[in-house]
């Protein structure tokens, strides 16, 4: 056996498990593909986000406020081994409104999930003139906001890159421009690439994002997830103009004004439209009028990893046992979990986190 | 909005060869344009800079307002001032002017961007008072001024018309580093037989040579090791020739080895592009035509490949028969006909090409810069970061970039493209084919969200 773990997939998600595991001893072997192609790592949003999430899943509120809560301590270890801090800001982010009516049923969305968490959902709605106080360049159009104060932000980048150094740091061996075509399990499992080059494992992740759609039915997963675009847009670097991130616009920490994002099912294009970043600019520009003035300096399309119902898939394989399909929409905010927790589940150990109903049997009701 | 038979993006001889032919055939033509007068880089603002310094800037130059001429015609809209920055499919081309956003239909797409001056890292190049020779030029093109105290830095005929040029306006150069070597004069001396079919050019470059010489502007070949020194600006230059270090103080420094396709605009709608070994540069793939992967786009001049100013002209008028005739306006045997002795005159005009190229390479030291050379200006990252990202399993420069900010500035990556993916596939162990180009993206060029946002209302034929 080459390895004691397999990952399938070098982004932020199979590159936080692989941290995990070796942070327990286990050795890794990360197969990563290549400069061209879909990384949801790269082109996202960059929140840690725990408001709106799991309206219709208390369990996943709770994945991601459990998260969410451990992520700093998570950012700070990485940073230090590596020399290279991991910016996070957590002091709470808005989910603006520009109707009374959108802003009141929310809340009471919030409300009702927030009775089903115990109370432990920390938020407060903001009249335009209490939202003011906080965020001074806020424009008139926006009538509220829903403070949350669980929600935060972070530099996606370098936590990608952070991961890629500590990964290899504790011996992880990933390799890079690899395309995976096959997986079988003879006896223990073998990983096949493009290139001729094969693995031997115990155990195998998908952590594939998009790529899963192909290999999970080799590997007896049903693995029901689409592409869905997301244009953001970065400003040239700004002074401070935004106090807390929103999912309109966060003022990142190099100073530029990221704005976000669009919801396009166009398949696995992921391309820019001016349509697309005209409607983007427009509603950072109500939200924010001072950004009318400000240089758009990039613009980008990713390609959002989603399940039909948006929620995590956490599931081992019936058909090959050993084999998982670790696959999410908020790889950022679920990144801590997957580094602390998820390497209990996979071991099976008596701490391993309920995953449940993440697994793939909600799909199975037609 | 409106839909033209063709819009040209670029105003240089390409462009404006091309726009005129497309007029004379009957097909409705805008010209977008970024400068305020048409001319592009080589004839920039000839129309008025002839007249008054001529006898500075020379004959090749001046005959640019033949091309300026061509582009009054009624069936040109020519845009100046137009900044595009974005073509999509369609095609639809978004551009801002006096800072409104605009757009234009197009049936067919010429894109005649040009050539950009290619980057030179080396220690102390981010200095204020260094900038790129073809920068240098362009002040003198527009205002008349010239440097002091000037060293110029590379190799290649650019730098040998602007030292000659500085040397008629009465401010010769201090010095002239020249980086080619007596080695690559030897290997270029394979390409002997086209250099003399090309001997025009060999001839204006003798000539160039000879006012330099006459002008007593000390010359320095196969110099290595440059560095510009200086505290807050520029002081110096240093370098090592013959086993010597040597220092000239000087107050500018002028840097150019070489130009290289401007390749951003057909980049960001996934044309094709290659290595070429001989230019050391991508190029977008076409054919004789100048016609692309994409239906519907061609590009022709410098930005096809570089070729210089006479054959951009042709290359244009080339691009317009094979269009011109897709769109009905020509049959194919006009097209073939007319194309004839423009292609024999395309030919010669490459001649010279393969000599050149092989005689003035990139300075290499400026290809595989010492690692604590800012390769990216924008962001200010050194060639030892981009080594340190190919370590952390970076194969490409779309990852480099996500790791390191490389590319990310308001360039666009124009400045640093070429020396990431060169140190990358250096440290790698590829071929700068396999290890890619920056992923470009709209906007083009920058532009503001109040422009971009004004766009969902704004009536699209507000720019006719």
């Amino acid at each position: 056996m080459d390895t004691d773990y397999v990952i399938i997939g070098g982004g932020v998600v199979g590159l936080s498990v692989a941290w995990g595991l070796l942070k327990r001893g286990l050795t890794v072997t990360v197969l990563d593909g290549d400069d061209g192609s879909f990384r949801a790592s790269r082109g996202n949003f960059g929140l840690v986000w725990v408001q709106s999430k799991g309206l219709n899943q208390p369990r996943y509120a709770r994945w991601s406020q459990h998260s969410a809560a451990i992520w700093a301590e998570f950012a700070e270890e990485l940073g230090q081994n590596t020399g290279t801090a991991v910016p996070l800001e957590q002091k709470g982010g808005y989910d603006f409104h520009f109707s009374e009516e959108s802003l009141q049923t929310t809340v009471e969305k919030y409300e009702v999930l927030k009775d089903q968490l115990d109370g432990d959902y920390p938020f407060e709605v903001l009249g335009h003139n209490a939202l003011r106080k906080e965020e001074p360049h806020i424009g008139p159009k926006v009538v509220g906001a829903i403070l949350h104060h669980q929600d935060g932000h972070a530099n996606p980048l370098k936590l990608l890159m952070a991961l890629a150094a500590d990964v290899r740091r504790m011996g992880g061996r990933v390799l890079t421009g690899k395309t995976v075509t096959d997986v079988t399990k003879p006896d223990g499992f073998r990983v096949t690439c493009a290139d001729g080059t094969t693995v031997s494992a115990g155990k195998v992740i998908l952590s594939a994002g998009l790529g899963a759609t192909g290999l999970g039915p080799k590997l007896g997963f049903k693995a029901p997830i689409r592409p869905q675009r997301g244009q953001v847009l970065i400003t040239e670097k700004l002074r401070r103009l935004i106090n807390r991130p929103s999912l309109i616009a966060r003022q990142v920490d190099e100073g530029g004004i990221q704005i976000g994002a669009t919801n396009e099912e166009v398949g696995l294009d992921d391309g820019v439209t001016q349509p697309g970043i005209s409607d983007l600019a427009a509603k950072a520009i109500a939200a924010y009028p001072d950004l009318a003035k400000a240089q758009l300096v990039r613009s980008w399309g990713a390609l959002r990893v989603l399940s039909p119902d948006g929620l995590p898939i956490y599931q081992e394989s019936a058909e090959m046992p050993g084999a998982y399909l670790v696959t999410c929409h908020s790889g950022i905010t679920l990144a801590a979990a997957h580094a602390r927790l998820l390497p209990d589940w996979l071991e099976g150990t008596k701490t391993a986190p309920d995953l449940e109903v993440f697994s793939e049997a909600r799909f199975s009701i037609s | 909005m409106s839909k033209r038979d063709l819009v040209v993006i670029g105003a240089g001889p390409a462009g404006m060869a091309a726009a005129a032919k497309a007029a004379g055939l009957g097909l409705s033509v805008t010209i977008l344009d970024e400068q305020p007068r048409p001319g592009g880089q080589i004839y920039r603002d000839v129309d008025r800079a002839a007249r008054v310094r001529g006898d500075i800037l020379g004959k090749d130059y001046s005959y640019g307002a033949s091309l300026t001429a061509g582009l009054r015609h009624t069936a040109i809209d020519h845009i100046s001032g137009a900044i595009v920055w974005a073509i999509e499919d369609g095609f639809r081309i978004s551009y801002t002017k006096n800072g409104r956003g605009a757009q234009i239909g197009a049936v067919r797409v010429l894109l005649a961007t040009g050539a950009l001056e290619r980057p030179m890292p080396l220690p102390g190049w981010t200095l204020p008072g260094v900038m790129t020779a073809g920068a240098g030029q362009i002040l003198l093109k527009q205002s008349g001024m010239v440097a002091r105290d000037a060293v110029l830095v590379g190799s290649g005929p650019l730098l040998y018309l602007i030292a000659a040029q500085m040397v008629r306006a009465g401010t010769p150069p201090v010095a002239m580093l020249e980086t080619q070597t007596q080695a690559d004069l030897i290997r270029a001396m394979r390409h002997l037989g086209g250099a003399l079919r090309g001997w025009r050019y060999l001839l204006k470059g003798a000539g160039l040579l000879t006012e330099i010489i006459r002008a007593r502007v000390p010359r320095y070949t196969g110099a290595t090791g440059i560095t510009v020194e200086g505290e807050d600006r520029a002081q110096a230059v240093t370098f090592t020739k013959g086993g010597r270090k040597q220092r000239i103080p000087c107050e500018t420094v002028f840097l150019h080895h070489g130009v290289v396709p401007n390749t951003q605009a057909a980049r960001s709608l996934g044309v094709t592009h290659g290595w070429d070994e001989e230019q050391s540069c991508f190029v977008p793939t076409v054919d004789d035509w100048g016609q692309c992967d994409i239906p519907g786009i061609f590009i022709a001049g410098d930005g096809a490949g570089i070729g210089g100013a006479q054959a951009a002209e042709l290359a244009g008028r080339l691009a317009v028969l094979k269009l011109a005739e897709e769109l009905g306006r020509l049959s194919a045997t006009d097209r073939d006909r007319q194309a004839l002795p423009l292609r024999a005159a395309l030919n010669h005009e490459l001649a010279v090409r393969p000599f050149l190229d092989a005689a003035y390479p990139p300075f290499a030291e400026a290809s595989s810069p010492a690692d604590s050379t800012v390769v990216c200006r924008c962001e200010e990252v050194t060639a030892g970061d981009i080594r340190g990202y190919a370590k952390l399993g970076c194969l490409g420069p779309n990852q480099a970039k996500a790791f390191g900010r490389a590319g990310m500035g308001p360039c666009q990556g124009r400045y640093c493209g070429l020396s990431v993916t060169s140190l990358l596939a250096e440290a790698n162990g590829q071929t700068p084919d396999e290890t890619g180009y920056y992923r470009i993206r709209p906007p083009l060029k920058p532009v503001t969200l109040g422009e971009l946002a004004a766009m969902e209302q704004v009536d699209l034929n507000a720019a006719e």
